[in-house]
């Protein structure tokens, strides 16, 4: 069991898609926007700490998963995988209502998302 | 049969085409003419190897089971029908709505995604014999009643 902090996806350009969390206790004390600035700009410095760990996946098309959870994590490259393939694709990529440029507004794709988390094997509150 | 993903990202992309370039936004009747035409077309096909269908309910039931399950790869959750000549078919994940939303969220686009399949089932029934008018409502996507009324005088 791990615990799941948050989730950043960004496209291409380096656009915030969409960011969602479930386990974070402590805030930054910056906007969203610039919190999401600087990670994907920390994306290829930071390393994990004994805190948490911060995972990385990016497809062929150049969407961006970063995920924090606890450092209890082994590797969630198939986690990753399984959300883009079954979530992200299928709730974002083929949703007419969701421009891929944008932020994504869209209830259903941040319910599945959530269903998806809260129902992996890993997820502990 | 090609994989659904061509159909759904396809039958998107025709909704964005129509929504752009029509003039008044209720004025859906060019993708109700494309579903017209691809239903007359693929009933043509699908029914090739069947034998006459005896009365106009067997045609409904065809367009329940066979038809949906070509088309949308699954059958029509529930028909109802008054007996004269009004039909409910009722499929409670439409594909073309099921990616959007659920709920009430985006209700007011839901014509934009389901005049086509109104087309479709209007296009199916006139090339069996069947000429009627299709409608269709939705309260919670992404589930779809389409109405099916004949005329009072058909056969």
């Amino acid at each position: 069991m791990v615990k799941i902090y948050n989730l950043y996806i960004f496209n291409n350009a380096g656009t915030l898609l969409h960011y969602a969390e479930w386990n974070r206790t402590k805030q930054s004390g910056i906007t969203r926007e610039h919190e999401a600035k600087l990670m994907y700009g920390m994306l290829f410095s930071i390393k994990s700490t004994n805190k948490y760990a911060l995972h990385f996946y990016e497809t062929p098309t150049g969407t961006k998963f970063v995920l924090n959870t606890d450092s209890t994590a082994g590797k969630m490259t198939e986690f990753l995988k399984n959300l883009n393939s079954q979530i992200f694709v299928e709730y974002a990529v083929k949703n007419p209502m969701v421009d891929l440029s944008q932020p994504i507004k869209n209830d259903l794709f941040s319910a599945k998302l959530d269903a998806f988390i809260k129902g992996s094997s890993l997820y502990v509150s | 049969m090609a994989d659904p993903v061509f159909f759904e990202l396809l039958h998107a992309q025709i909704v964005k085409y129509v929504e752009e370039r029509q003039t008044k936004d209720t004025d859906l009747s060019s993708l109700d003419t494309i579903g017209f035409t691809c239903g007359y077309k693929i009933i043509e096909r699908l029914t090739r190897d069947w034998p006459k269908f005896k009365d106009e309910l067997e045609i409904v039931k065809f367009i329940c089971t066979d038809f949906w399950m070509a088309v949308y790869g699954k059958q029509i959750d529930n028909l109802r029908t008054n007996n004269q000549g009004l039909y409910v078919l009722q499929d409670n994940m439409f594909r073309c709505l099921n990616k959007i939303a659920i709920g009430k969220e985006h209700l007011q686009v839901a014509p934009l995604y389901y005049t086509f399949t109104c087309g479709l089932v209007r296009g199916s029934l006139a090339n069996l014999g069947v000429h009627c008018v299709v409608n269709a409502e939705v309260q919670n996507m992404p589930s779809v009643k389409f109405h099916i009324q004949l005329p009072a005088d058909c056969p």
